[in-house]
């Protein structure tokens, strides 16, 4: 025992001389694409400078890994960046550090954009996009339209995980947006949605496991319709590709950000969340990226202009067509929908 | 009596330093062992713990029952071990007669050829598959080229299936079949075929009758190599099968994300980590396994 | 038994003529004309590259000659591909297929003409038979030893019962006591069969000791032929001279018709020509250990440098006491004695003066190349 002990010694130590970071330095997951280009260049790169650290970052492949590294006792990350359904189940995993809201300051955020394991970064919604050269004007404007095979032909891509993807198919079933979870709240409702899925899935050419992945495949016109994350279009629109959506029947969530449970710099950590919730680098990084803001201060600043304004998932036109993403429903139903739904996809 | 003695003692010397030597030798594989111990045995061993263990750390067999119920896990076999022998099959019919034709020039141009067939490995697997991606996609080089020539009058659906994702891998491990198989065919001596055809072998006859069953051996070595590696592949399938062609390998992955545990991802990789060393024993019974990586 | 008379009968003639084969600037046959008679054992011989195997490849018809004509009877094969002419042929290696077993490689090639499996059977029983291999149709082939091997590809040659036999060095890989006793056995079995037989070896011993006549190849161009007395006892050129038998050059001067070394005449067995360089070939076993007084016509007085035992004779090698001016190193020669116990007293030792004779019957030259 006392060997093997030595060993594990050695072996930490080891390790820490090569993962051990200086104090004056962050490690920030995320996901990658433009997304973390737009997280790099308005949050992270600026907020670091403010501060006088160094942040390093790297993409990474959600909670799963980050619980993976918890549990190992290698947690490599002092931050990473999520979907609020992927850190509200992380959280009930326990391998996130509460956050301390007396160094971040959320005074000025939308009352449900943050949790105790998670303060909200930005607000985006999955939507529907489609292909304005196949389409023209009259595209397909709400889920129903969406599994329309007849009236609007073509190629669709969907989402390879559970995640919003129940919910658009439990529309198209004809479900108003407001009893969207209601239906789904039985195992009876979520097979209702995948037979819906089922019933599309001879449509529907891709199955999309990241952000950057459908937003290419609308770029090279892949597919003709696909869901997805508003952003990442509006980006894909601005390099050229042919694609339009609309905020009717999507699904409005946010993302966030949490320290994983024994984080090397969780103070730091700490420090950097308040820096880059602060309204001015919210107000920036909508600019590169149409996710909304968390803090209400950002469109006070004046540099948000009326038209991008208009543009984003949080503004209160577009809110009231959208249903809005329900962690209560997702941390219920999700590890049950999602096996429902992994094995609906190997048929 | 003197003699004797002295022999005794030479008997005694000669045999430590024999000794010696083959501690020498053992000395040599240590590293290796090492090696194999931490980087296989060891993982390989918490592996097959781990798919033994519940989310709260009680022992279970439910991740095994769970590949047994489930329709899911069935139908995900069977697709990997579709993909596997397709990919094995094609690449013979691609890989046989393309190395015939190398095995026959010229050594100088037969080393640049298989130099060339080697090229596709010294660039990463991920850029080779996005490559394909670029290719086949339904606004492709390929489907753009058939349309403008006339030759289709709609896109094919070349990727994001079962086609995509054979044409990928085929790509990919053809070099594993040619390798040996190149290696074989070398060895097979031309004056056999001069002997058969001086006896009256016209040269398919020599072919079918000599070279083939001379060169099964390399054959069968380099498609068991392609079909082992295709049972365990994750890239192409998961780059050009568009989240529609799923195979082990992709879904071991997802388990991990689904259950947020290792335990019914280690169950699956245990199931086929044991189908792949049964294959291989099976195989042994056929095919000698050093010939697998015999380069003569 | 069929008489040997019935199979030369059915025994090709062959008749090669003004072939060429070049690879670049390179000539592997340079004009090559031969004919070779029915049933005749003929041997190409030359030393490494000379072009002897290349002639073989073109009569198995798998090497292309850039021109000429190869008749087979009275039909040019030239166009003909390897599969259709119907010769047997044994390889350098043997060419056995590791695959299959002595029997199966031995009825190959009645297999291919279709044999019924009753035919078959008896010609390999037969084809074993001759060549002394009956009871080992079932061995692998890496199972048999090299002489046998060596047997297996013989008896596959041999089994269709071809007009023509083409061996490609065929005994090279065997020990020196089995390469002579398989040369014996081969030349008997060529009697057997009297089937027309071209055999190709760098061997010159081997050459001598089988063929019926021995085409001397050197450099792609036919240089001799002839029976194997004739090109050992008249070798018609330097080349010749030296490749064939053991032989020391020694350099004369043609004046006046007349040959000589330094100022000695020698007295050789046929007509001079020209006057010139030429060389006086000097077989070991000829030179003859003479007294001063004797009056033998070609004499060289000379000193033992060293004697060897070589069992059944004495190797001498002696130094010339002549030097012609100019000459750095004196000329030396090998002599050859018997080990007979008659011999015995008179062998020299090393240091001793003596004098060799060649006798005049035993003397020629040839050209200096």
């Amino acid at each position: 025992m006392l060997l093997k002990h030595k060993l594990a010694l050695a072996f930490t130590l080891f390790l820490g001389s090569i993962l051990t970071v200086n104090a004056n330095e962050l490690s920030v997951a995320s996901w990658g694409g433009s997304y973390q280009h737009a997280q790099s260049t308005a949050l992270f790169q600026p907020a670091a400078a403010a501060m006088g650290i160094t942040v390093n970052e790297e993409t990474y492949g959600g909670m799963s890994d980050v619980k993976l590294k918890v549990n190992a006792g290698a947690t490599v990350w002092d931050i990473v960046a999520s979907g609020s359904g992927g850190c509200a189940a992380a959280a009930a995993e326990g391998i996130l550090e509460e956050l301390d809201y007396s160094i971040i300051d959320v005074s000025d955020f939308y009352p449900g954009l943050y949790m105790d394991h998670c303060v909200g970064g930005d607000v985006f919604s999955t939507v529907m996009a489609y292909n304005t050269e196949t389409y023209g004007d009259n595209g397909p404007q709400n889920w129903a339209d969406f599994w329309d095979v007849e009236k609007f032909p073509g190629k669709r891509a969907y989402r390879a995980k559970v995640d919003g993807a129940l919910e658009p198919a439990i529309m198209a079933d004809g479900v108003p947006i407001d009893q969207v979870y209601e239906v789904l709240n039985s195992v009876e409702g979520i097979e209702r949605a995948l037979n819906k899925i089922r019933e599309l899935k001879p449509h529907i050419a891709v199955f999309w496991t990241s952000g950057a992945q459908h937003a290419q495949l609308m770029k090279d016109g892949e597919v003709d319709m696909t869901t997805g994350w508003n952003g990442r279009f509006d980006v894909a629109k601005k390099d050229g590709a042919k694609v339009r959506y609309s905020f009717d029947q999507a699904l409005l969530d946010y993302d966030g950000y949490a320290i994983p449970k024994g984080a090397a710099n969780k103070d730091l950590a700490m420090q950097f969340l308040n820096e880059i919730s602060k309204p001015q680098y919210q107000a920036e990084f909508v600019k590169y990226i149409t996710y909304g803001p968390t803090n209400k201060k950002a469109y006070d600043l004046g540099t948000i202009d009326d038209a991008l304004s208009r543009a984003l998932p949080s503004h209160p036109d577009n809110v009231k067509l959208q249903v809005p993403v329900s962690i209560e429903w997702y941390s219920k139903w999700k590890p049950i929908a999602a096996e429902m739904y992994a094995e609906m996809l190997t048929e | 009596m003197t003699a004797i003695v002295v022999n005794e003692i030479n008997i005694k010397s000669l045999r430590q330093q024999e000794t010696k030597e083959r501690l020498v030798m053992i000395g040599l594989t240590i590293p290796y062992l090492l090696i194999v111990i931490l980087l296989i045995i060891v993982p390989i061993g918490w592996l097959f713990g781990t798919s033994f263990v519940d989310q709260d750390g009680s022992f279970t067999f439910k991740h095994y029952v769970r590949l047994v119920e489930s329709k899911a896990y069935y139908r995900i076999f069977i697709t990997t071990f579709e993909i596997s022998i397709f990919t094995t099959l094609i690449c013979i019919l691609i890989g046989y007669p393309l190395t015939y034709f190398i095995s026959q020039l010229p050594r100088r141009f037969a080393n640049l050829c298989m130099i060339a067939v080697l090229i596709p490995f010294w660039t990463s697997l991920l850029v080779r598959t996005y490559a394909w991606l670029v290719l086949l996609q339904r606004k492709g080089l390929l489907n753009n080229f058939g349309i403008e020539l006339g030759l289709l009058s709609e896109p094919l659906p070349l990727m994001h299936n079962m086609t995509g994702t054979l044409i990928g891998m085929v790509h990919i491990m053809l070099p594993f079949l040619i390798l040996p198989l190149y290696a074989n065919m070398r060895a097979i001596d031309t004056d056999y075929l001069k002997a058969a055809s001086s006896m009256g072998a016209n040269q398919l006859r020599a072919f079918w009758t000599i070279f083939f069953p001379l060169s099964v051996p390399g054959l069968l070595a380099g498609s068991l190599i392609v079909f082992v590696i295709c049972l365990g592949f994750y890239v192409t399938p998961a780059v050009l099968g568009g989240g529609k062609v799923i195979m082990v390998s992709m879904k071991i992955q997802s388990n991990i994300e689904l259950f947020f545990s290792w335990g019914a991802a280690s169950a699956l990789g245990v199931v086929l980590l044991v189908m792949t060393i049964a294959i291989l024993y099976i195989a042994s019974k056929f095919v000698s396994l050093d010939q697998m990586s015999s380069r003569g | 038994m069929v008489s040997h008379s019935e199979i030369k009968e059915q025994a090709l003639r062959i008749s090669i003529q003004g072939v060429t084969k070049t690879y670049g600037d390179f000539f592997a046959l340079n004009n090559v004309s031969l004919d070779i008679e029915a049933g005749e054992f003929l041997t190409l011989l030359g030393p490494s590259g000379s072009g002897k195997t290349t002639l073989l490849m073109v009569l198995a018809g798998f090497i292309r000659p850039n021109q000429g004509q190869v008749f087979f009877g009275s039909e040019d094969i030239v166009l003909k591909p390897p599969h259709l002419r119907g010769v047997g042929m044994v390889f350098q290696n043997y060419a056995l297929f590791p695959h299959m077993s002595v029997e199966q490689n031995v009825a190959y090639p009645l297999k291919l003409r279709r044999k019924t499996k009753d035919e078959i059977s008896q010609g390999v029983q037969e084809a074993l038979d001759t060549v002394k291999l009956a009871g080992l149709g079932n061995r692998k082939i890496g199972q048999l030893s090299g002489g046998q091997r060596q047997r297996v590809a013989l008896a596959r040659a041999i089994v269709f019962k071809p007009k023509v036999l083409l061996m490609d060095e065929p005994l090279s890989a065997l020990d020196k006591k089995l390469r002579e006793e398989m040369q014996i056995e081969l030349r008997r079995l060529h009697d057997n069969l009297a089937i027309t037989t071209v055999y190709v070896t760098h061997d010159q011993k081997e050459a001598l000791t089988m063929s019926d006549r021995i085409a001397v190849i050197n450099h792609g161009i036919l240089n001799q032929l002839g029976l194997p007395q004739e090109i050992y006892s008249n070798p018609t050129n330097a080349f010749i001279a030296d490749f064939i038998g053991e032989s020391t050059l020694l350099p004369v001067e043609v004046r006046d018709s007349t040959p000589r070394f330094g100022e000695s005449i020698i007295s050789v067995n046929h007509d001079v020509g020209s006057d010139g360089s030429y060389v006086l070939v000097v077989r070991p076993e000829k030179l003859l250990l003479v007294t001063d007084e004797s009056t033998a016509p070609n004499r060289f007085p000379c000193t033992v440098e060293e004697s060897i035992f070589q069992g059944e004779s004495q190797l001498l090698i002696v130094r010339l006491d002549t030097m012609k001016s100019g000459d750095k190193e004196p000329y030396r020669l090998n002599v050859r004695i018997a080990n007979t116990s008659a011999n015995s007293a008179v062998i020299p030792q090393v240091g001793d003066s003596i004098c060799v004779a060649l006798e005049k019957v035993d003397s020629f030259i040839v050209k200096q190349e």
